[in-house]
């Protein structure tokens, strides 16, 4: 498996260059009042790209289709930068013209 | 590596034909070897299996299951016939492998010669042996498997491994190529493709596994275009290598180039010989490896290139023929038997019988013909009218009897083929002939490895007869003759049309723009050009002859049942047992693989991939389009795995006193990225002696009585500034950090999610918006990362800086650490002026030095942060200073040992991912009235406490203890007879937990120890059971009493003194 990535600051590079810092799921929650439950949702839980009901979804092609997630990537063989991206994690493919934001 | 051609050497030596002009043997340059002992003569430009079968050897190794006899069956890998072990190293290909002089050369699996294995026997056995017998017969009882497995191995099986033998020098390299477009292939196709796409002004980089280019054409000496076909070969090599392109640019090249802008650009093709493709990978990265030859600095280079487009032409292969003893020595490709008399000059039989399926073989009979190769009969599996029949008038003119419609159906003789039998493919002729070498394919099946690892989709193709890919990866082009085509324009062309495509598609990508295409205007204008080059292209191919039928023959005719008939040489797998694996039900080929071990030697795929899948299919009653391919895997060629491995650079970080260690005598080690002193003196060669041990002794009591120096420069050190700087450090820290004060040393630590510890460390404020601190030596690399990412999402306005290389760090530790200071500075060091956990700068001799007064160790002591170039000079002073205390250097064992008897964790060895910040009695470090701040870790912590069944830091006296310390952290532990670290903590019987650390110390005068256990176990003054077993019969056990941590000066006196 290869693919490759833009850093927002140093551009299109090899995977290998790269550290994979998960799926965007929001910024850490509050903590006041944070029940121990929702912490760990927030910590451990994720998402499977294309919808959130795998079982009732059309088979594995249906969510193939619309399987884009958005995620961290920390360039750390570079400018050691965490950016966000979309990608399709079933085909590896960044989606294009992202991977500009900070 | 480039051989001199054969031509103007008169004559030509014993059993090799008088060289032609394809010839790429120098028969003036004679390379003696050994086979099995015996010396046998080959030349220059020979690769192994030319050499061996110019000296008459027809055996070349026995097979896997059978240990029937095997021959020289291909020339490019193709089949495992050919692996035999030179000079020491086992599975070497000799097809593909050139000869150098002083080889010596070995058969596999077999007992002594080939000619007479032992195990030949094995072949009356193989009805007890059908489909997928291994795992059926051999499994129950299972306890008798290993027996079994034992015997099996012995018999069957490749090369064996020496593991002593190390076979001379032996280098190894790596490259990263980056390209706009990779060719797979240096064949007709291939050139044009990477000509026409350097036109464009791209670079690119082409493949070949041979050691030159031209494919097909490379030997061939039929006219093409008014020249012969090698020559046409020679022509476009000569243009690649020469930088000349076919039509001259007539445009700029793109900006992406702007030093070539201004001139006509040259063809930039960098062309690798001799460097086989092992996969194609996801956006375009094709990996191989390049096998030295002479004057080559390396025995196998490893290749990664980075394209943006790729180009894969690597061509055709035979398809097998599958008939009754189909793996005779004597049956061959056509390829192997034209290519031994044309490239290697070898006289390939002197009697052969040719049955093929396609018209380049035919070509091949033909021409051996006119090398003086007595060719018998000529058997086309094709009915009449459907070759091409200039060939047919050949052969007639040459009085070869050509029998269209006939194909071989069983090769005669015992070790060796001494004739054959032909039969009609309808109705009921048959003749027997005798030969000694039987060509024989079933046509043509292209070479699907690189474009199937690349992703594409392949189906069968009821024309060509063979997979052909429907469905391209973004960015991949096939070209030449794996599409099927045969004529040499219209391979030509399709390459040439590949590669204006490919080109299309970089200038393509360019010209999209975005931030990261450098394009522009001169990017669009240049895809325009190479657009129009496409068009031309296509419009050429369009007019030349297109794909041509294949042949659709799935065996010889009168094939029977119980025949051994080959449809995988590698694993020994016969129609009979592809015919049993279908009766069970595994009739899919990716089951049947499975089953009967069809496709997975080492020439996978590739002699029987195509023709399991047509067989397959034709028995589960399909039509043959319905027929699927088995999944390709890499490496397509195998590399050795020492290629794989790298060469293996030892790339460490020396610390600024590494030097001045060494010249003490220091004992390295890898620690993390550095390379660390673990003790001075003693025996590097024994971890664990006495003499070692006898050192660290004297380096820990040193320390404790005296004073000692310490390198500690990899530990972590960064600086932190801005607006946000404090609330970054209150994010990840778990302390409160606006505690901080300028002049004071904050100690705390840092948690994940789960709570669990990951690091601690001293955090200094330098002022308002600036701090400053430290992380263990193991956690410095990943500080940048943590700190960003906890706040990736608050855009905070702070900048962290790594110091770490920046400044060194040097220890001095010990009750006289004071006094030595006093004696190279003039600041108030007083215990007044400069308490424990405070931070200075002071002045040592002229050098600003960041002073911290901390406690690892457990005694009075300064950690110096110093300029890394001043390193020396401040370790010269203080070692000045301290020469009438006798200050001593001491290591990073000794340091370990003095931690540990404070009861100092040690993440990774006291801590682990199941214990959090409060379970190993640091939740005083977290400022739980801070919900503010979202500190990394503190919900965690808040629902771990009170949780019932977590495990507990501890202390341990332990009973038994006597002996020394021990050098090895972890590898060894206290005195002999005691448990190390590691050791088991057992509660009545049941385990409750392990020992993180156990020394014996001689500060003390006992054996210390902390261990994490079971909550309800961890009461202060019970007693627990300690156990280790290293291997059956070496139990060692004894008791420990659990006490509190630190074991050594619990109150703290001594860092307050
Ligand atoms: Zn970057």
């Amino acid at each position: 498996m290869t693919f490759r990535l833009t850093c927002p600051v140093c551009g299109k590079r090899d995977i290998c260059e790269f550290t994979f810092g998960g799926q965007e799921r929001g910024p850490r929650p509050e903590q006041e009042g944070l029940s121990a439950e929702e912490h760990f949702r927030w910590v451990q839980f994720r998402m499977i790209p294309g919808g959130a009901e795998p079982a009732q979804g059309a088979g594995q092609r249906g969510w193939r289709q619309a399987a884009l997630q958005q995620e961290w990537w920390y360039h750390g063989q570079g400018c050691g930068v965490w950016f966000r991206t979309t990608r399709d994690p079933a085909t590896n493919r960044e989606v294009e013209g992202d991977g500009g934001e900070g | 590596m480039t051989v001199g051609r054969g031509e103007g050497v008169g004559g030509a030596p014993t059993g090799r034909l008088t060289p032609g002009p394809a010839c790429r043997v120098d028969f003036s340059r004679p390379l003696a070897f050994r086979f099995l002992g015996r010396p046998m003569t080959g030349f220059a430009g020979d690769t192994v299996a030319s050499a061996l079968y110019a000296n008459g050897v027809r055996i070349f190794g026995r097979s896997l299951k059978y240990h029937r006899p095997r021959g020289l069956y291909s020339l490019d890998g193709e089949s495992s016939n050919a692996l035999m072990e030179i000079d020491g190293v086992p599975n070497e290909c000799a097809e593909t492998t050139a000869l150098r002089v002083g080889m010596s050369i070995r058969a596999q699996n077999v007992r002594g010669d080939p000619r007479t294995d032992r195990f030949a026997f094995l072949d009356a056995f193989d009805r007890l042996m059908p489909a997928g017998f291994y795992y059926r017969l051999f499994h129950r009882p299972y306890r008798l498997w290993p027996l079994f497995q034992k015997g099996l191995r012995r018999m069957a099986g490749t090369g064996v491994l020496d593991p002593v033998a190390r076979p001379g020098p032996d280098v190894r390299a790596e490259r990263y190529l980056n390209a706009d477009v990779a060719v797979v292939g240096g064949g007709q196709a291939g050139m044009a493709a990477a000509l026409a796409a350097a036109e464009s002004g791209l670079r690119v980089c082409l493949f070949e596994r041979r050691g030159w280019l031209g494919g097909h054409l490379a030997w061939r000496v039929r006219e093409y275009e008014g020249e012969p076909q090698y020559e046409r070969a020679e022509g476009l090599a000569r243009r690649l290598s020469a930088g000349e392109t076919a039509a001259p640019a007539t445009h700029p090249a793109p900006a992406m180039h702007p030093a070539r802008a201004t001139h006509p650009a040259p063809a930039i093709v960098k062309v690798f010989t001799n460097s086989p493709v092992t996969g194609v990978w996801g956006e375009n990265l094709v990996t191989g490896f390049t096998v030295g030859g002479e004057g080559d600095p390396f025995r196998e280079c490893h290749l990664e290139c980075r394209a943006k487009a790729v180009v894969v032409a690597a061509g055709c292969m035979e398809r097998p023929l599958v008939f009754n003893h189909n793996d005779r020595p004597g049956v061959m490709q056509a390829g192997t038997a034209w290519r031994l008399a044309r490239t290697y000059g070898v006289k390939p039989g002197n009697a052969v019988v040719f049955s093929v399926a396609d018209d380049l073989s035919l070509e091949a009979a033909v021409d051996l013909a006119d090398l003086g190769v007595p060719v018998q009969a000529v058997a086309d599996a094709r009915e009449a009218g459907h070759q091409d029949p200039a060939l047919g008038a050949a052969l007639e003119e040459r009085g070869i009897p050509f029998l269209p419609g006939w194909a071989a159906s069983r090769a005669l003789g015992r070790k060796r083929v001494t004739g054959c039998e032909l039969r009609t493919l309808r109705g009921a002729g048959s003749r027997r002939l005798r030969c000694d070498l039987l060509v024989a394919n079933a046509g043509w099946q292209p070479g699907i490895g690189a474009l199937a690892t690349a992703g594409a989709r392949l189906a069968y193709c009821t024309h060509t007869h063979t997979f052909q890919p429907v469905q391209l990866p973004r960015g991949v082009f096939a070209a030449g003759s794996l599409t099927g085509l045969r004529d040499p324009r219209s391979i030509e062309a399709s390459g040439r049309l590949a590669g204006c495509r490919a080109a299309e598609w970089c200038l393509g990508e360019a010209a999209r723009g975005g931030r990261w295409n450098r394009g522009g205007a001169e990017s669009r204008g240049a895809a325009t050009v190479a657009a129009r080059a496409t068009e031309a292209a296509e419009r050429n191919a369009e007019s030349l002859p297109g794909p041509e039928p294949g042949c659709d023959i799935l065996h010889g005719p009168g094939i029977r049942r119980g025949a051994k008939a080959f449809v995988d040489l590698d694993e020994d797998g016969t129609w009979k047992n592809v015919v049993e694996s279908a009766a069970q039900g595994f009739d899919v080929p990716e089951l049947a693989k499975r089953f009967g071990g069809f496709g997975l030697g080492p020439g996978q795929y590739r002699v029987t991939g195509q023709n399991l899948a047509m067989i397959m299919a034709d028995l589960r009653g399909d039509p043959l389009e319905n027929a699927s391919p088995t999944t390709v895997r890499p490496p397509l060629v195998a590399p050795s795995l020492a290629t794989l491995a790298g060469p293996g650079h030892d790339v460490h970080k020396r610390t600024p006193l590494h030097g001045e260690l060494a010249s003490r005598g220091a004992v390295f080690r890898r620690a993390g990225p550095w390379l660390r002193a673990r003790h001075f003196g003693g025996d590097p060669r024994h971890g664990a002696s006495e003499a070692t041990a006898h050192r660290l002794r004297e380096e820990i009591l040193n320390v404790r009585r005296n004073v000692g120096l310490l390198d500690s420069s990899p530990l972590g050190k960064f600086r932190i500034f801005g607006p946000d700087a404090l609330n970054a450090l209150q994010r990840v820290y778990i302390s409160d950090i606006s505690r901080a004060r300028p002049g004071r040393c904050l100690y705390s630590a840092l948690c994940n999610d789960m709570a669990h510890v990951l690091d601690d460390g001293a955090i200094v404020m330098d002022n308002g918006r600036e701090y400053y601190f430290t992380t263990s030596s193991a956690r410095a690399g990943s500080t940048m990362e943590w700190f960003r990412y906890h706040t990736r999402h608050d855009g905070w306005d702070f900048h962290l800086v790594n110091v770490t290389d920046v400044f060194g760090s040097i220890n001095l530790a010990g009750p006289n650490a004071r006094r030595v200071l006093e004696r190279v500075t003039d600041d108030d060091i007083s215990n007044e002026a400069f308490p424990y956990m405070g931070c200075r700068w002071i002045t040592v001799g002229d050098v600003e030095v960041r002073c911290l007064r901390l406690g690892f160790v457990g005694e009075l002591s300064y950690e110096l942060h110093v300029p890394s170039s001043y390193c020396q000079f401040v370790w010269d002073l203080l070692v000045a200073a301290g020469a009438d205390f006798g200050i001593q250097p001491f290591g990073l064992e000794a340091q370990y040992c003095l931690r540990a008897e404070k009861g100092h964790i040690i993440v990774g060895a006291e801590s682990e991912a199941r214990v959090t910040l409060t379970d190993i009695g640091m939740g005083w470090l977290w400022d739980r009235e801070d919900t503010v701040s979202k500190k990394v870790g503190a919900p965690a912590l808040r629902a771990c406490e009170g949780q019932p069944g977590r495990l507990k830091l501890v202390g341990l006296r332990v009973r038994q203890g006597a002996g020394s310390s021990r050098a090895e952290p972890g590898a060894s532990g206290a005195g002999p007879g005691s448990p190390r670290d590691g050791a088991l903590v057992l509660d009545r019987g049941e385990i409750v937990g392990h020992v993180c650390t156990t020394r014996y110390s001689d500060t003390l005068g006992w054996q210390y120890g902390m261990a994490l256990v079971r909550e309800e176990v961890a009461v202060k003054g019970g007693r627990v059971v300690l156990q280790e077993e290293d291997a059956p019969g070496t139990k060692v056990i004894c008791m420990a009493t659990i006490v509190s941590p630190p074991f050594y000066d619990p109150g703290g006196e001594r860092l307050r003194a």
